[in-house]
């Protein structure tokens, strides 16, 4: 259990690459991120500061508006039309209009005044304005040179007598019909007036820095934030540089300054201009949770990606570990044990590979038991046989002995020949002996064989190698030849012929035995050929009843146990008898003589 | 027809009204509201950047879409001033929906709260204002874009010229008209006229009284008047007739006459009072376009009017609508009515494309009257072809009232004491002693 816990190696290599490359993936997407998102999100940030104080300098523009259309009815209102004719206003109509500037559609009016062409002064009735006082307070230089534009302008109260700073309407008022001079129109405005301006973007009160100054640069509004530090307050100088600017409209949209963001707005009729000013501090403050957003989605993009890698990593490693378990654990004797895979990947084909490999190497070993058990019988046989041939030479030549003595020269020529014969089948116990002595053994057992069927064979033997220098696996020949006298020559007594060849060709040494007599039934050669094809297990049960085919299948199986699978034996039907060849490949030699 | 109504369009805004007074304050407050769109739209510099990088200046104007036609006036010229001089000046018009009694009064209104646009039209038909515009420098005296422009100088007719110069040679008012298309006489109902037995519109003033007593023995009610808006139809016709005089010729040639209360000022009393007796009984109080719906409607037999009113005939009427100088050969004519002005406190450049946009008017008009006087008689209506026939007759030449007479007398006195003369319950001493009353109101203001 300890060891399926174990995290495998390729699960490990995998998580360590997967977090190298997520930590890689994330790293340069975080720096990317930040810098894109620090620069878009300030650029947003102060884009919605710029957007509040265009907003402010459109309300400016709005408020001048309105003041011009409320001094215009003023301008159109009988009564004032009236009082600048030659003959003016009676006295009732007098107090009346005088009322009648308290009640215009203009909030935050702190005072007013009206001075017709004829010097006489509307005002409120508490208001001790005199045509003098509206001479000495030289407010008509403010009015400016156009025929009857609305002027807004901050100054000195010195008309009502307050001496405080003010914004002040004020607008000539010229008759509808005739050349009259002018009349002249004054609003004091409260301080709530421009504040109404500010008020507007609340927001942006609270976070920075805003005002409103004149043509001349003198603030006429300032407010900052209760919380604003020591050096986040306006840059020194900035309201002269605002009122140096030519332009109306967004004269400052977002413009970066020392220490802060500046934006201004001038409306062009009124000549004042709204400004902010947000100090780094504010901009830094908006950009903070929007960070902790970011990093509380990597945080999660991270954790996430874990538990999908080990995932994963497990997923994909598991049935490798399934593999390498099977093949770890693999003991040479549970061939019960195979992988069932479905992952359906190549891996499934691992599997099936493994179950066909461990399916062969059950079966090779099966066969090289049954292999190694023959050949402890065949051994166990040839140390038996082995146990007395002295006693069975001794014996022979008493026999050879007393034929010499009876004059019996067949059974001489037999002994000798069943002597030669033995000693190359007993003697030296190995399984390599040379040409030579195979051919010497073969040619004492056919004449053993002349002996006993007189007249029937003849033999001949063509050797083309080097007999003595060539090596052959022992009694290849003699079960061939056994055969010949058993089969190729059962319909005969006599004029049997027998021809054993050797050769080599293109490396290959053959061998070759055949005779004239009966030729092999097709069905027997083809079988005894198609055996060349079959596994070496499987000869020996070519020939299931045990009474045929014996030598075929011991001469090949030995070959192709001692020379591999290109060692081969065929038959070949002749027009007369039959002719079976030994292909030995690579020849024979020293060498294999000592393998 | 349609074609040859929108040909004279440019003539359009003379249309029907003549002149009409509002003292309601809820007219007032509608103009004011009207004032502040034009505050708006129309009478700021607004200059946009050309492809070349040169800024196309825009020339802010303020023009009359005809409540009767839904014709934007003068919207030929537009177009080809914006096509000539695309990517240099634009004239950046604003179309409103108003009388040309509106139109007047909102320009005293657009004056005093600045607001005025580049070119205004039909100041001289408010002397007093045209000559306050004149003292305060508030329009531009044009003689040096004419005198220096020898092309514009040669478009404009000598007489029209003339009357558009102020005594001491300066010119206020750009001489874009031609005298042709400046007469006013009487349209009358053919088809009328022949039901009552007369065949021809009666050449003397005699055979005219007969004619309105024919006519209305017959049934048929002769005249289309009023008495709101300058009383501007009965106006034509007792003006027409005082000058029959050469007393009378000579006291319509005054400029702001002293007094009422002589034989001219009475003959014009007693012909209004005359007149009032064979016209509709809605005509007290009502404006122009009563007038002009009874006419166009069958149930009166004349109405004055000018030249512009040819594309205001409805179709079915054109076979039948037949124009006549006024009786012994008048027609009332004063060019300097169809003046355009260029106010200044504009920019240079502004002024410039005004002038050129002034330019351009006088041209059109010039190649409109020779086309016009080129045209085939077979192809006009009657009507036209009567004026044609009446201008080429060498009529007599009556100024217009409007441009001499006080803008009191005018806009207030006429529209009181007109309704009193025609019912009887003022006698025409007494009605010019009235007029006298609205000379000294207008002295004390100047």
């Amino acid at each position: 259990m300890k060891k399926n816990k174990k995290t495998s190696g390729i699960q490990r290599r995998y998580l360590k690459y997967t977090a190298a490359l997520l930590g890689l993936a994330l790293l340069l997407s975080s720096v990317g991120v930040i810098i894109s998102v620090r620069n878009r999100l300030t650029r947003s940030i102060i884009d919605k500061y710029e957007f509040m104080t265009e907003r402010m300098g459109l309300t400016l523009e709005n408020m001048y508006r309105k003041s011009d259309e409320t001094t215009a009815e003023c301008i159109l209102y009988d009564d004032v039309q009236q009082s600048l004719k030659n003959q003016g206003l009676e006295e009732v109509r007098y107090i009346a209009l005088s009322k009648y500037f308290a009640y215009i559609d203009l909030d935050h009016v702190a005072a007013y005044c009206y001075v017709d062409n004829k010097g006489n002064v509307y005002s409120r009735s508490y208001s001790d304005v005199s045509y003098k006082d509206i001479e000495e307070s030289g407010f008509e230089k403010y009015l400016g040179e156009e025929y009857s534009k609305t002027k807004w302008f901050w100054a000195e109260d010195t008309l009502f007598g307050t001496g405080e700073e003010a914004l002040f309407i004020g607008r000539y008022v010229r008759s509808l019909e005739y050349a009259h001079g002018p009349g002249m129109l004054f609003f004091k405005m409260e301080p709530g007036f421009l504040q109404e301006i500010a008020g507007i973007s609340q927001e942006l009160v609270d976070e920075a820095a805003v005002g409103i100054i004149d043509g001349d640069g003198q603030i006429c509004l300032s407010s900052a934030p209760e919380n604003f530090e020591e050096g986040e307050g306006v840059p020194d100088g900035m309201a002269e540089q605002i009122a140096e600017k030519q332009d109306t409209g967004m004269i400052y949209a977002g413009e970066r300054v020392k220490s802060g963001v500046v934006s201004a707005y001038r409306d062009a009729d009124s000549g004042l201009t709204v400004f902010s000013f947000v100090p780094d501090r504010v901009l830094n403050q908006g950009l903070i949770p929007i960070f902790l957003v970011f990093a509380g989605i990597y945080l999660v993009v991270i954790a996430v990606a874990v538990v999908l890698s080990i995932y994963f990593s497990r997923r994909f490693t598991k049935p490798i570990q399934t593999i390498k378990d099977a093949m770890t654990e693999f003991d040479g004797n549970n061939f019960e044990r195979t992988i069932e895979l479905h992952t359906n990947t190549e891996l499934d084909e691992i599997g099936r590979s493994y179950n066909e490999m461990l399916g062969n190497i059950r079966r090779l070993l099966d066969e090289i038991k049954d292999q190694e058990r023959e050949l402890r019988t065949t051994e166990l046989n040839m140390l038996i046989s082995q146990i007395n041939p002295h006693f069975l030479y001794n014996t022979l030549d008493t026999i050879y002995m007393l034929a010499r003595i009876n004059g019996e020269e067949t059974t001489m020529r037999m002994i000798q020949a069943l002597s030669r014969y033995l000693r190359l089948s007993l003697s030296k116990g190995s399984e390599i002996v040379t040409v030579e002595d195979e051919l010497e053994n073969v040619k004492s057992y056919m004449e053993i064989q002349q002996i006993r069927n007189q007249d029937l064979f003849s033999y001949k033997i063509d050797c083309q190698v080097d007999a003595a220098d060539t090596y052959v696996l022992k009694l290849i020949l003699q079960p061939l030849v056994e055969n010949t006298v058993k089969y190729g020559f059962q319909d005969i007594f006599e004029g049997g012929r027998i021809e054993i060849a050797v050769w080599k060709k293109d490396g290959d040494l053959y061998l070759s035995v055949a005779n004239n007599g009966t030729s092999i039934a097709p069905d027997m050669m083809e079988k005894i050929n198609g055996m060349n094809d079959m596994p070496v297990g499987e000869l020996k049960n070519c020939f299931p009843d045990k009474k045929h085919g014996y030598g075929v299948v011991n001469i090949l199986t030995r070959l192709r146990l001692k020379y591999g699978d290109r060692a081969a034996f065929y038959c070949r039907a002749e027009e007369e008898g039959t002719t079976c060849t030994i292909k030995i490949p690579g020849g024979s030699g020293q060498e294999q003589h000592e393998q | 027809m349609n074609n040859k109504r929108k040909k004279y369009s440019y003539e359009n805004r003379r249309a029907k009204y003549q002149g009409h007074r509002h003292k309601s304050r809820r007219l007032q407050a509608a103009a004011a509201a009207l004032l502040l769109a034009v505050t708006a739209a129309g009478c700021s510099e607004k200059n946009v950047q050309t492809p070349d990088g040169e800024e196309e200046v825009s020339i802010p104007v303020v023009l009359i879409v005809d409540s009767s036609t839904g014709i934007r006036n003068e919207e030929t010229l537009i177009q080809e001033f914006n096509r000539i001089y695309d990517g240099k000046w634009q004239a950046d018009v604003e179309w409103i929906m108003e009388t040309e009694e509106e139109y007047r009064q909102n320009l005293k209104r657009q004056n005093v709260t600045d607001t005025l646009p580049a070119v205004i039209t039909d100041l001289r038909m408010l002397p007093a204002f045209y000559y306050m515009m004149i003292q305060d420098g508030r329009i531009e005296e044009l003689s040096d874009y004419i005198y220096t422009d020898e092309e514009w100088k040669s478009m404009i007719e000598p007489s029209v010229l003339e009357s558009c110069s102020e005594g001491d040679g300066s010119i206020y008012l750009g001489p874009i008209s031609t005298a042709a298309f400046s007469c006013s006489g009487m349209f009358w109902n053919e088809e009328l006229f022949a039901r009552a037995g007369i065949e021809s519109f009666p050449e003397t003033w005699e055979e005219f009284w007969k004619c309105c007593e024919q006519l209305e023995s017959c049934g048929i009610t002769p005249l289309a008047l009023h008495t709101e808006g300058t009383a501007w139809a009965p106006m034509l016709i007792a003006t027409a007739e005082a000058a029959s005089s050469e007393e009378g010729a000579e006291f319509m040639e005054e400029f702001y006459p002293e007094t009422y209360q002589n034989e001219s000022g009475l003959r014009i009393a007693r012909t209004l009072q005359r007149l009032f007796s064979y016209t509709t009984e809605d005509a007290l109080y009502a404006d122009f376009d009563v007038s002009y719906e009874n006419f166009f409607s069958g149930r009166a037999a004349m109405i004055p009017n000018g030249y512009w009113m040819m594309d205001q005939i409805p179709e079915e009427w054109q076979d039948k609508v037949r124009f006549s100088a006024f009786p012994e050969n008048k027609m009332i004519s004063s060019p300097e009515t169809f003046g355009w002005a260029i106010v200044s406190g504009y920019s240079e450049e502004v002024k410039e494309g005004a002038a050129a946009l002034l330019k351009l008017r006088t041209r059109l008009n010039m190649e409109q009257r020779e086309e016009l006087f080129a045209k085939d008689p077979e192809e006009m209506i009657p009507a036209e072809r009567d004026y044609i026939a009446a201008y080429k007759n060498g009529p007599q030449l009556v100024p217009n009232y409007q441009v001499k007479w006080n803008s009191i007398l005018q806009e207030e006195t006429l529209g009181e004491i007109l309704p009193e003369l025609a019912r009887g319950k003022m006698n025409p001493e007494e009605f010019t002693a009235k007029e006298d009353e609205s000379i000294q109101k207008f002295l004390e203001e100047q």
